[in-house]
């Protein structure tokens, strides 16, 4: 039944489609002729939030639903929508998505629970996924949230959050006789330095501090945890804790715009492009959009490059968003075929050519000469940069595992909170800290951990 | 004779006519009380399977609210929120009545736009103030900066937010008192105004002697009744503030909201709503006793 | 003098209290480039560009969806709760009070009160996202408050009106339907409207109960707190659509409105 494959000499990426097809139709009992759509007449339904890599895709989908006859549901909504919706519905062991998004902060808490099913049994099966779809191509940093305490692979990542700095108003630094920010004095003296000239703020950032704070913390020598994933005590209380709210808070209140608490990723991005904010810190695709935004009014004067280092090392976020199945999904094959043509090495190649879209997670993909010169702007080799923070906690020490941790999202609301208080000036940061570690014991004993 | 039998059909009929609706409510509100109030006995959280029906420890959720800070501090949030706005919508849906009704009868058709912001769809008034409170597009921000004032953004600030909040909340529903006095007013009969006037009295007797003791009953039924809505304060929390900064806007109503729904744990969610609804109980109670009394003045 | 500054206060402050609202409604037509312009330009060439792209964002379905779930959760309400009321009115046995008190309980409690619990219950059953399982929840709302309002007006019709039919032989349900609900029917217009604008505003049960199927049109807006972008004339334009029937029904029918909404809190 399967000669015909090998029969014709095939382009690389007709015969992954052929393969695709075929076993999937052979594992549904069809024959297996070229012409039969394996999944047609199935209605795959998807969920995600709201992101450019999503609707980039939706182009592409018409092809897939015309190779395997099934037709593609895939439902956006905004982000913490999203995460709220499919929280609910994966905890309550919902069928109603076959694949879905698995937000970074929630993959711990999913994998450990068990909502999701376990991919390597899809990978494995060669009927199923050519091996030249290598698993292992996915860059290790972005996958360590998608991999459970078992080792086995419950997501597969479409996004790389690489955290790097957007220096907006190189012009100004220039001016004021101000060089690149390598460690954290520096950049609390470049903030200083700029805020406040032609009416630019000299820091920027947004209301997810749950992300944005952690590498100040280990920058000074804490953890969220006390050693994640094992022993999950938070130590939110520690000098070094208090030390980078401190830190980071005072970039916040003293060299951010009015009303900093309140904004969005996007309105600090607005901030940066627009020439109103020097320096955001955040993952690589928000900032390199300085250089490539069409609204952007910083083209010449923006510089992409690594955060500055703390006292005690050089810990920069590194995260990601994948995309996996749930536990109760009718349609799992259909699922997987989904996922693996939308995440396969041809299909991301071209998205990364089309669209321009970097933030890709396959190490092959992001090496390639194309992708090098694509994503080399200004003279600045921004693919290496995103490389090297992605792939960075699996590198030495992994200082990521904090968000491993299923009961992160309890900790990341207290984080939240603690900075806020800061900020606003309800509380100095060692204050602040204590009533967040108390929060923190009392929410994780609540959800039922040994601390 | 024939009066005793009509009772009787009217009995039956009655009977017959109360009865699907009073099935309907128990099984959409008084079973699902019930059902609350028994997850509130479980340590119920929705990744933990079989937490739903674990008893083991009933009190645990109740002796954990009474140390949890956050919960506490909700409740003094509840207070001032309640307070501070029905106070203001009192007052400003008196004056406004007041003035509408010294209009005598000219701007009786205007007053049905008035009730605009009490019919809009409550998320839409979030938006609303949502784009009033952004500094980047509001037009009184960049007003204020103009003349050289920097306004600091309120709803991200720790004196200021819940104040935005209730501004935001007493616009929408000062229409509500707005309504109530002027219909109020209304009926009160001109021959007790003219009867102070010709008494020597000013426009001032004439509210303090006159108005406001007949109006009264109308606003102790208009404050209870919109105490008992401020609780459940959420669409404007959602959008403005998200309980922040800090906990400064964190009502128990969203704290509740976000035990349940963010972080799972309905076991928790459902006694810290227990609560809420006994408070709830409580006032309607005195609402509905005062409103029967004021209902037999008249 | 005095007369005149209260004469024109009147209107001032209603456009005063209304700009809020119409800053809204204009920022829903400026083209983007001039909303983050100062000063706003108060004159400019309007756009439908927003209005388009929500309509090609699936907002049209979570439009019917408010539009289904509210007429219907009104019809049922309107159904059951008539005769309930009216059974209300004339009931004179021990108990009314505290019927009266548990119904208007229903209405006041928070909603997350009944969130959770049907929470659990429907994704036990299944109506999680659908419109039924909306209607359903809606009724803890509509139903007490259709019998809340309407008891007072049935309490105004005379029992001798019914004596009189009923003598002429008549059974009590056309003693009802053809003596008693004509006079009343003023309140019930007014209760229907108000029905509608309750279950057509709800966000808090459709944002828990519904994913993408059976969204309602306010949480479609709240949708547009985009990852990428606070896209200011599409949040404006969604809250001017989501508002927009309820505020052009609530202006066609204001006299009942108004009538409705004292006498809910009023009365009984």
């Amino acid at each position: 039944m399967t000669q015909n494959l090998t029969a014709k000499p095939l382009s690389r990426r007709s015969l992954l489609k052929k393969v695709a097809g075929v076993t999937a139709s052979a594992s549904l009992g069809m024959p297996a002729i070229a012409q039969t759509k394996p999944f047609a007449g199935l209605k795959l339904r998807g969920a995600a939030y709201q992101h450019g890599f999503f609707n980039h895709l939706r182009k592409y989908i018409p092809e897939f639903e015309a190779a395997t006859g099934m037709t593609v549901d895939l439902q956006l909504s905004a982000f913490p929508v999203y995460n709220q919706q499919a929280d609910l519905e994966l905890s309550s062991g919902g069928s109603a998505w076959d694949f879905c998004n698995v937000t970074f902060i929630l993959a711990a808490r999913w994998i450990s629970a068990g909502l999701l099913s376990n991919l390597d049994d899809f990978t494995g099966d060669r009927k199923l996924t050519p091996a030249s779809w290598n698993p292992d191509d996915f860059v290790k940093g972005a996958q360590v949230p998608y991999t459970g305490k078992d080792g086995k692979t419950y997501g597969y990542s479409w996004e790389g959050g690489a955290m790097l700095m957007g220096i907006s108003r190189m012009d100004l630094m220039k001016k004021r006789g101000l060089s690149l920010p390598k460690t954290f004095d520096d950049l609390m003296k470049v903030a200083d330095g700029i805020h406040g000239q032609e009416d630019v703020t000299g820091f920027v950032s947004s209301n997810l501090h749950h992300w944005f704070l952690p590498p100040y913390i280990h920058g000074f020598g804490g953890d969220i945890f006390a050693s994640p994933p094992s022993d999950i005590r938070p130590t939110l209380d520690s000098a070094s804790a208090v030390q980078a709210v401190d830190y980071y808070s005072r970039l916040l209140s003293k060299y951010s715009p009015q009303g900093v608490l309140g904004y969005t990723e996007d309105q600090a991005r607005a901030a940066l492009i627009g020439g109103r904010s020097n320096i955001f810190i955040h993952s690589s695709s928000w900032v390199t959009s300085m250089l490539t935004a069409q609204d952007s009014k910083v083209k010449e004067t923006a510089l992409v490059t690594r955060m500055p280092t703390g006292p005690k090392g050089d810990f920069p976020a590194s995260n990601s968003q994948g995309l996996g199945i749930p536990k109760n999904a009718k349609n799992k094959e259909a699922a997987w075929a989904f996922i693996q043509w939308a995440l396969s090495p041809e299909l991301t190649a071209r998205i990364v050519k089309d669209t321009g879209h970097a933030s890709i997670c396959r190490r092959s993909i992001i090496e390639s000469a194309e992708y090098k010169r694509l994503n080399t702007i200004n003279g600045q080799d921004i693919g290496k940069l995103y490389l090297d923070v992605l792939q960075q906690p699996a590198v030495g020490r992994n200082y990521m595992a904090y968000r491993t941790v299923k009961e992160f999202p309890l900790m990341g609301d207290v984080v939240n909170k603690a900075v806020e208080r800061v900020v606003s000036g309800q509380m100095p940061a060692a204050e602040s800290m204590r009533v967040a570690q108390e929060a923190a014991l009392s929410s994780l004993r609540r959800s039922g951990a040994k601390v | 004779m024939a009066s005793v039998s009509y009772e009787s059909q009217r009995s039956r009929f009655a009977r017959q006519a109360i009865t699907p609706s009073l099935l309907f409510l128990v099984l959409v509100a008084g079973l699902p009380t019930l059902f609350l109030i028994i997850t509130s006995l479980t340590p119920g959280a929705l990744v933990n399977p079989g937490s739903l029906t674990d008893f083991s420890d009933p009190s645990r959720n109740y002796t954990l609210l009474l140390s949890d800070e956050r919960f506490v501090g909700s409740l003094w949030v509840q207070a001032r929120l309640s307070l501070y706005t029905v106070t203001l919508q009192v007052l400003i849906g008196t004056s406004m009545a007041l003035l509408v009704h010294a209009g005598q009868g000219r701007w009786q058709s205007l007053r049905h736009l008035f009730v605009i912001p009490m019919v809009l769809p409550p998320i839409v008034v979030a938006v609303i103030w949502k784009l009033i409170y952004t500094p980047d597009i509001s037009p009184i921000y960049h007003a204020a900066k103009a003349i050289g004032i920097v306004l600091p953004s309120l709803t991200t600030h720790v004196d200021f937010a819940l104040w935005a909040i209730v501004i935001a909340d007493t616009w929408e529903w000062a229409p509500f008192t707005f309504l109530m006095v002027l219909a109020s007013l209304q009926t009160l009969p001109t021959e007790y105004v003219e009867a102070a006037r010709m008494d020597g009295a000013d426009s001032l007797g004439v509210f303090w002697h006159i108005v406001l003791p007949y109006i009264a009953p109308v606003l102790l039924v208009c404050t209870l009744f919109r105490v008992i809505d401020s609780i459940k304060a959420f669409p404007l929390i959602f959008l403005l503030t998200g309980g922040g900064p800090g906990s400064v806007t964190e009502v128990t109503n969203y704290y509740a909201y976000l035990v349940a729904f963010n972080f799972g744990e309905l076991g928790y969610s459902s006694a810290i709503t227990v609560v809420l609804l006994s408070l709830t109980v409580l006032i309607s109670w005195a609402a509905m006793r005062a409103s029967r009394s004021t209902q037999s003045i008249e | 003098m005095k007369k005149h500054i209260i004469f024109w206060a009147v209107p001032l402050l209603l456009i005063l209290m209304l700009t809020p609202f119409l800053w809204l409604l204009q920022m829903s037509f400026k083209p983007t480039p001039l909303i983050l312009e100062f000063p706003p330009q108060l004159f400019f060439t309007p756009t439908l560009e927003h209005y388009v792209s929500l309509w090609k964002d699936g907002f049209p379905e979570s439009f019917v969806n408010s539009l289904i779930t509210s007429t219907a959760s009104t019809a049922l309400a309107l159904l059951l709760g008539i005769p309930a009321a009216y059974a209300l009115s004339r009931w004179s046995g021990p108990g009314k009070f505290g019927l009266g008190l548990g119904i208007l309980l229903t209405r006041m409690a928070p909603p997350i009160a009944f969130t959770i619990p049907f929470f659990l219950a429907y994704r036990w059953v299944g109506l999680l996202d659908t419109r039924t399982g909306l209607i359903l929840i809606y009724m803890t709302f509509n139903l007490p408050l259709v019998i809340w309002m309407m008891q007072p007006f049935f309490d105004a019709v005379p029992d001798s009106l019914e004596e009189a039919a009923l003598m002429d032989g008549a059974g009590f349900p056309t003693v009802f339907a053809e003596i008693v609900m004509p006079v009343a029917s003023a309140g019930i217009a007014a209760t229907a409207i108000l029905c509608f604008l309750y279950a057509w505003n709800d966000f808090f049960f459709a944002l828990i109960l519904t994913r993408t199927d059976a969204r309602t049109a306010p949480v479609a807006v709240v949708n547009f707190m985009n990852y990428e972008g606070w896209e200011w004339g599409k949040i404006a334009a969604g809250g001017s659509l989501v508002m927009a029937p309820v505020l052009a029904f609530s202006l066609l029918v204001r006299r009942y409105l108004v009538s409705g909404l004292t006498a809910g809190a009023v009365k009984g």
